[in-house]
Order: structure tokens, then sequence, then C-alpha cells
């Protein structure tokens, strides 16, 4: 038998309830590959627990959940209580979460074992990984190279075989970027769907939880334990979760939506024609296609830096030194104590962002920046209501290059435009997924497929489709 | 839209962050071409578009006001920095006169 860790999630579970192995077996696997691949620097915190939760799994007469003895990994913006929850950030370096986000949670009771918590951008504000406090993750395909930002930790594990699945969140496209760099299956739900609460936040109208894995039908598993209401989140969706590995499997009738004035102005030419050449691939597999307009698209990018800046302003006003997480030493007054522990705490990209967002919200600048950026994205949605009137998905690249090396975008704008591709979703919401499309330069690129709001189950669905007629997520 | 030191005083007091004197022409300059990016969001007409706060419009869900949870103070306060008998400490702000 090849090592179980190198097959795909559903394989796993197969052998779990062949009882071909145990948890604790795998598990151990997963550790052993964890402690070869240490440079890697996926992990933030290791679960020292991992082994102990495994055998008191495999004492268990029946399997309650498919996940039942799975090792999984969470992004370290995710509480669970007793546990570290750093977010990347110096500032959280020592906090210990006193409760449980709702993800962890719904993995915890599904039975599954979490090995670690995996490496970040600080506060998820990151493109490539290099903002963390601990230093960056490497790309398993070639360590030179990022992989991907912010939950880049958790693509990374998925890739090199250190755990089944990982959870990540998705703000920007910090999900489906990483996914695309290490050639792995990347998942960002609708707004809503995934409960944001025990979630650390950092744009709370944009972030959104999902899973990494190695197919759409690992993930389809995976997402739907964490999917569903949940009344300790406010912007919840109070809608039933299908059987989303029965949506991912069957027979549907898709047409594809191809924005083509946005594909023609692809700048490099081989990510340009991986795309083309995938699409004609579905097409010769009989999915049809139909050109759409999706008009405004290109001003995501100007509204996503407000919206998101002046949301992550608002919401990192709570680090103040005083009820959790780092403090400065010897503070003269209040005003030294708020301002050197935020100063000495929070990273460069973190800082910058606070003071973009301040100043799109301070007096005299709200209408012009974060209301406009708010019309903005009201238009960007509805051009998307408008094209899914006429198609099931829509397919674009995730990203417009390959895994670049680590080091090599300094300008902040250039990094943000990583992100182009990935950001529309957000903006409105929509369900998104990357999944592995081809090499170029010996890297992998992801294809990208949005859904209309809650059609998780359609974008897994196409995404399994193409899965069924290439091999580039296996390896 | 170019920013002023003033106003780079202004917004790192607002947000309480310290710009080291070395950091100032650096964050200056890539506030400014990040703002630069954000401007071309001026080619849009917006003039009857209505603010969107919630990617779905959904309003938020309000639960019963029923006490959910007890809050376990002593649980709670285990993370800040200084604590004394279940109060949180600060630096004095009340001056003795």
């Amino acid at each position: 038998m090849s090592n179980p860790t190198s097959q795909s999630l559903i394989e796993q579970i197969n052998l779990l309830e062949k009882k071909e192995i145990s948890s604790l077996e795998l598990t151990q696997l997963y550790l052993t590959n964890i402690e070869k691949n240490k440079d890697l620097n996926c992990f933030i915190s290791l679960n020292d627990k991992a082994l102990e939760e495994a055998k008191k799994i495999d004492k268990l007469k029946e399997r309650k959940s498919l996940l039942q003895g799975i090792p999984l990994a969470h992004k370290d913006i995710f509480c669970a209580e007793g546990y570290k929850t750093t977010c990347g950030s110096k500032m959280l370096e020592n906090f210990i979460s006193p409760y449980s986000s709702t993800v962890f949670d719904k993995l915890k009771k599904s039975n599954s074992i979490m090995v670690g918590k995996t490496n970040m951008d600080e506060f998820a504000m990151g493109s490539s990984n290099e903002t963390s406090y601990f230093g960056n993750v490497k790309n398993p395909i070639n360590k030179k190279r990022s992989p991907g930002g912010s939950s880049g930790g958790s693509a990374a594990a998925v890739r090199a075989n250190l755990c089944a699945f990982a959870t990540g969140t998705d703000t920007g496209g910090s999900i489906r970027q990483p996914a695309s760099f290490c050639g792995i299956t990347g998942i960002k739900p609708t707004y809503g769907r995934v409960s944001r609460w025990g979630m650390v936040a950092f744009a709370s109208s944009l972030d959104q939880a999902g899973i990494f894995a190695k197919s759409a039908i690992d993930a389809s598993i995976a997402l739907e334990i964490i999917s569903g209401f949940d009344e300790k989140d406010s912007t919840s969706i109070n809608e039933n979760v299908p059987k989303l590995i029965n949506e991912t499997t069957s027979e549907m009738d898709h047409i594809i939506g191809i924005p083509f004035k946005l594909i023609e102005k692809i700048n490099d030419y081989k990510v340009k024609q991986n795309f083309l050449d995938c699409i004609d691939l579905l097409k010769k597999n009989g999915i049809k296609t139909k050109e759409i307009d999706l008009p405004f698209i290109e001003y995501s990018l100007p509204a996503y830096y407000v919206i998101a800046p002046a949301e992550c302003s608002a919401n990192l006003s709570r680090y103040d030194g005083i009820k959790y997480g780092y403090r400065c030493e010897n503070p003269k007054d209040l005003e030294d104590l708020y301002t050197r522990t935020r100063s000495e705490g929070f990273g460069e990209e973190v800082k910058k962002r606070i003071l973009i967002g301040t100043y799109c919200l301070s007096a005299g600048y709200f209408d012009a920046y974060y209301l406009k950026a708010q019309k903005i994205r009201a238009r960007i949605t509805n051009s998307f209501k408008e094209a899914f009137k006429n198609v099931t998905v829509i397919a674009m690249p995730t990203c417009s290059n390959e895994a670049f090396e680590l080091g090599s975008i300094q300008d902040p704008v250039k990094m943000y435009e990583q992100d182009i591709y990935t950001i529309p979703a957000n903006l409105a919401g929509l369900p998104a997924i990357s999944v592995p499309s081809g090499l170029i330069n010996k890297m992998p690129l992801g294809l990208q497929f949005i859904g209309n709001h809650l059609d998780e189950g359609k974008i897994l669905n196409i995404s399994h489709e193409f899965q069924k007629i290439t091999d580039y997520h296996v390896y | 839209m170019k920013i002023s030191e003033d106003t780079l005083k202004i917004i790192s007091q607002l947000s309480k962050l310290e710009i080291e004197d070395v950091m100032k022409d650096k964050i200056l300059k890539e506030l400014e071409s990040i703002l630069l990016m954000v401007d071309k969001m001026n080619e849009v007409d917006t003039s009857k578009i209505k603010p969107m706060s919630h990617p779905l419009n959904q309003a938020q869900n309000l639960r019963e006001d029923i006490i959910s949870e007890n809050i376990e103070r002593d649980k709670y306060i285990k993370n800040a920095p200084h604590s004394d008998n279940g109060y949180y400490l600060s630096p004095k702000v009340i001056e003795q006169k």
C-alpha cells in the first residue's frame, strides 16, 4: 500500500471505514511528515494531544461522521479553546483562546483530529505569506517560491501531505490564490455560509472561511461539515446546506460564462493560453460556454482597497494592550500604552492598512472613499447578477501568474494586484473555487469557477467534471 | 491624492500608531500609491446607486434577548497582560491634585 497520507481524503475515509488503517496510524504518519518538512514552516503550533485524541477516536464503536479519525489542520485564525491562536502576529503570540470558533467546534464534533495550526500572513493581510511574524511558509513545489497568502500554511500543508485537508479564510483571495500557487483545490463558499464566530476578524463584510483539499470531492465533504446557520454570527445565512458530495458528483447541465473582455487583457500569454486550453477541453467534453460581460469588474481592486482597510482599521482597534495580547513595557500613561503596544505589536503591512482605513473613514473623506466603494460594490454585484441570468457558473483564471519568488514583489500595489481575479467574488459575496489547471514554468496554475449565491454545489460539480478529464490535481 | 506629513500625523494619532521618522517617507510614498490606485473609483458613475454593506443585502439576524451563557471572568481575564483580583489593570488615568 502506498503511503496513505498521499491519498485523497475520500480514499482515507474508505481505509478507516474498512479498518485497514486506524486514526492513530494515520495521525502518526502525518506527524512524521510534519517533522520531516519542518523547513516549510507550515505550522505555527502543533497539537500535542493529537495522538491521544486519535487513540480515543479509534475506540469508538460507530462512525458518526465521514471525517471521523481524519487528521486536519486549521489556519491559525480560528479560535480553539485551550490552544494558541496567533493570527500570524506578535500581537497575539501568547494568546490562548478561551473559547472555540464554530468552524473548529463543528470539525471537532465530527471526530476529526487537529494536527496543528497553520502559518499565515499577519491578520490575513498579505498575498505571499511574507507578512507572518513567524516567518514565511515555503512553497513545497519549489522552496524559493511563495506558497501564496494569506492562508499559505494551510495550502502548503495540504500539498506536502502534512494533513488530509485544511481550513482557510478568504477575504480577497486568501484561499484561492494559495491553492493556485500550491496546485491544490481551494473553495471559498458564499458569504455567510460558514459562521465567522471565533474567526479573528479582518474585514467583516468580506471574510469567509473555506477549505483546502486535494480535489473537489474531498473539499465538498469538509465544506459541508463546516457550513450552516449559526445564530452567533449575525451575518450567517439561514438556509439549509445541501448534501454537497451528491451535488458534486451528480449530473448537471452547465453553461459556463466566460468574460472574454477580461481574458483578453491578461498580460502573460502562458496564463491566457492555459485558461483558453482549459475551456477548450471542457467544450470538447460537451460543456456549453457563453460569452458574458462583467462591467465594472476592473474597479474591484480599488473598491476592495478601501473597504478592506476601512473594516480592518475598525476591527483591529480592539488590540489595546489591556484585555489580551501584547502589551508594551513600562507605559508612562494610557495613551503611551495604546500607541506603543500597537506600534510594537503590529507588523508593517497591518499598520499600513490601518492607516489607509483610518484615512478613508476620517471626517471629510468617508463619502469620497468608503461610501463610493460600497456603491461600486453594488454595481459589481449587479453585473454578476445579470450574468447569472444566462449561465450556471463563471470561469476565469485564479491568478495572473504562477507562484513568484519569495521577496520578489516589494511594491504594495503590485502585491495587491495578485488578487485582481479573486476579489470580485468577495465583493459580491459569491462562492468561488480554484482547481489546478496545469503547469507554467514548472509551477502550477489555477482555474477559477465562480457561482451564484449559495451555488457551492454547482462550482464543486463543474470542478469535479474538470478533474475527471484532467490529472493536474493528482501528484 | 497627495498626503501631507501633517495628515499622516493626524491619521497615525487616530490609529494610535507611531511612525518612526526613518519610515515616514516610505510610508507616505506607499500610502500615496495605494490611494492613487483607489482614485480610479472616480471613473464610475454611482449617482443613483445605493451603497451595499452586506453582499447578500440581508438584514442582520437578531436572536432572543435571553442569557445564553455565563461569563466566566477568571477564564477570560487569564489572557490579560496585567490583571488583579478580576480587574484589568491600565496605567493611571486620573491624576491626584
